[in-house]
């Protein structure tokens, strides 16, 4: 049994956060369909929504995973997130409109058993383990589908795999042009991995509070996905792409001052340092 | 891992009775394998061998972490996790690079090797570079007496209330060994999946075989990586933080890690393979 290290002192309790991140992801997710009902790709900025509120809920289980003090680091939570998220996404997108409930379920199977395996077999004995684990291949994989939502306008299969080139006026079929096909979903992977990892490594110490902590999440959610827009363009019309990049760039706007705000009110103090200092006799 | 460093309290010891579920988990994996996609087993069996080579690979690898940063404990100053995904993502892509020239598996898995294990090599061999001549800091262990290959001494050079810093002979020579067989093992993952796919996704997607290679080649390569994620965390969770390379202590924690990686691969290769057969 090792020593919990830290203590979640005030602030929201993470099963809150656990229930309304799975919520508002799944809608979020679901938001994205408006897309095949009103026949437009208007509503892919939903997708980016989704990466968000799944990577708030995902950061904070790392912070209930890691405060036992692992000694694995705090990216190498991060990266079994994804590297069992997208096992499940991928077999998940299959499921046509079932995908999100699918892959948040056959998450978190995976995750379980390798939450297991690391508990009983690997011997670690960290009560948090199994649950955390869990709900990181879900976090892991309903961000993925976030992200393939906000490039494409769509998570299934086949959307996903197919994309179109517009070549002298004619629109051709192909495959190489797609979320998964042109690999995309690599891109996808680590900016979720970073941003899901980087809030809780960035903000861990005695000093740590978690809405400085959750706001952070939200400040690197938003700047994933203003990368992520700009990659849309290739795949989606120019409009809704322009409406995921401006979303995108007003939000990471507002939550890097937020951010910045929180961080002044919890340091001891600071000093507002020009860049580059202004040399004196030029 | 936390700033208030907590040792983890896991320790070397097995669980026989989790380990029985491990196997007979294992097993169940690969009947479920069987009764739904019969053509999947023998790809399924490789990639699981591909995963236990990475997870018995990355024991060898010289994990410093934190305290290695600070010169106060041998190896490479980072997590488990960013090495095995350094040296092991590189033996993938010389690994694929091969198999997209068409060559025998056998030259195509070797190939990934080398690709892991060089960049073991230039890893390695460029933090002693920093250590010695950047911190000014000898390479000594402080795990072995003596350096187990070239015979060398080393607590003379070991400095008062270190673990020994630097990255002694041997740890150099694990690190390579490591990169080889992590390389390797995450190069017949994808060998085995790109397989698969390129052999049923055309029937699936009712496509040409052409046409099916880009997304073939992408979500064989992006399964790879996420399997050889996942082995790798979970060799890293055996470890809990540190290890200085084959000749340290925590290096006999590696049967339990054989099994936890069979399982892992054995789970994720089956969603993988899945993916043609629903």
């Amino acid at each position: 049994m090792t020593v919990k290290v830290e203590v979640i002192e005030g602030g929201i309790p993470h099963n809150k956060i656990m229930i309304a991140g799975i919520v508002s992801t799944l809608v979020c997710l679901y938001l994205t369909y408006l897309n095949v009902l009103t026949s437009t790709e208007m509503f892919s900025f939903f997708g980016g929504f989704a990466v968000i509120a799944a990577l708030i809920w995902g950061s904070h289980t790392i912070k209930v995973l890691c405060s036992y003090g692992i000694g694995t680091g705090v990216p190498s939570a991060g990266m079994i997130a994804f590297g069992s998220g997208v096992i499940a996404m991928l077999l998940a997108t299959k499921f046509g409109i079932m995908a999100p409930i699918v892959a948040a379920v056959l998450a978190a199977v995976i995750g379980f058993i390798l939450g297991y395996v690391s508990n009983n077999i690997l011997n670690m004995k960290i009560p948090a383990m199994v649950q955390s684990l869990t709900e990181m291949a879900v976090v892991g994989s309903l961000s993925l589908m976030g992200f393939a939502a906000l490039m494409t306008g769509g998570f299934t299969f086949d959307g996903l795999t197919t994309g179109h080139v517009t070549m002298m006026g004619l629109s051709l079929l192909t495959h190489q042009q797609s979320f998964i096909g042109g690999c995309l979903i690599a891109v996808a992977f680590l900016l979720g991995a970073i941003a899901i990892q980087h809030p809780f490594n960035a903000c861990l110490g005695p000093g740590w509070k978690q809405d400085r902590m959750l706001m952070l999440t939200a400040e690197c959610g938003f700047l994933s996905m203003i990368v992520a827009a700009v990659m849309s363009f290739a795949l989606i019309s120019i409009g809704a792409a322009l409406i995921s990049l401006i979303i995108a760039l007003i939000g990471w706007v507002y939550t890097y001052n937020e951010y910045l705000v929180l961080s002044k009110r919890d340091a001891a103090a600071w000093l507002d340092a020009k860049p580059i200092p202004d040399v004196e006799g030029h | 891992m936390s700033a208030v460093a907590a040792k983890p309290a896991a320790g070397g010891a097995i669980n026989p009775t989790a380990m029985a579920v491990g196997v007979v988990m294992f097993l169940i994996l690969l009947g479920i394998c069987y009764i739904v996609y019969p053509v999947g087993l023998m790809p399924l069996i490789l990639i699981v061998i591909g995963g236990v080579l990475i997870g018995f690979g990355v024991h060898f690898v010289p994990v410093g972490g934190a305290p290695a940063a600070m010169g106060q404990a041998p190896g490479i100053a980072t997590g488990v996790a960013m090495l095995a995904a350094g040296g092991g993502l590189a033996g993938l892509f010389g690994g694929a690079w091969a198999a997209a020239a068409g060559q025998d598996p056998l030259v195509v898995v070797i190939t990934g090797g080398i690709g892991g294990g060089l960049m073991m090599a230039i890893t390695c061999m460029m933090v002693n570079f920093v250590y010695v001549f950047g911190m000014g800091i000898p390479a000594a262990s402080g795990k072995v007496a003596k350096d187990p290959i070239t015979g060398d001494s080393q607590a003379e050079f070991k400095s008062q209330g270190t673990e020994g810093h630097g990255l002694p002979f041997v740890s150099f020579v694990g690190g390579v060994i490591g990169g080889l067989f992590a390389g390797a093992g995450g190069t017949l993952i994808y060998l085995e999946l790109l397989n698969v796919y390129t052999a049923a996704l055309p029937t699936v997607m009712q496509i040409t075989a052409k046409q099916v290679l880009p997304i073939a080649v992408s979500a064989a390569g992006m399964f790879a990586v996420g399997m050889f994620l996942v082995n790798a965390v979970l060799t890293a969770y055996n470890i809990t933080g540190t290890i200085e390379g084959p000749h340290d202590p925590k290096f006999k924690r590696w049967p339990r890690s054989v099994v936890a990686s069979a399982v892992a691969s054995a789970l994720c290769g089956l969603v993988a393979i899945l993916i043609v057969a629903l």
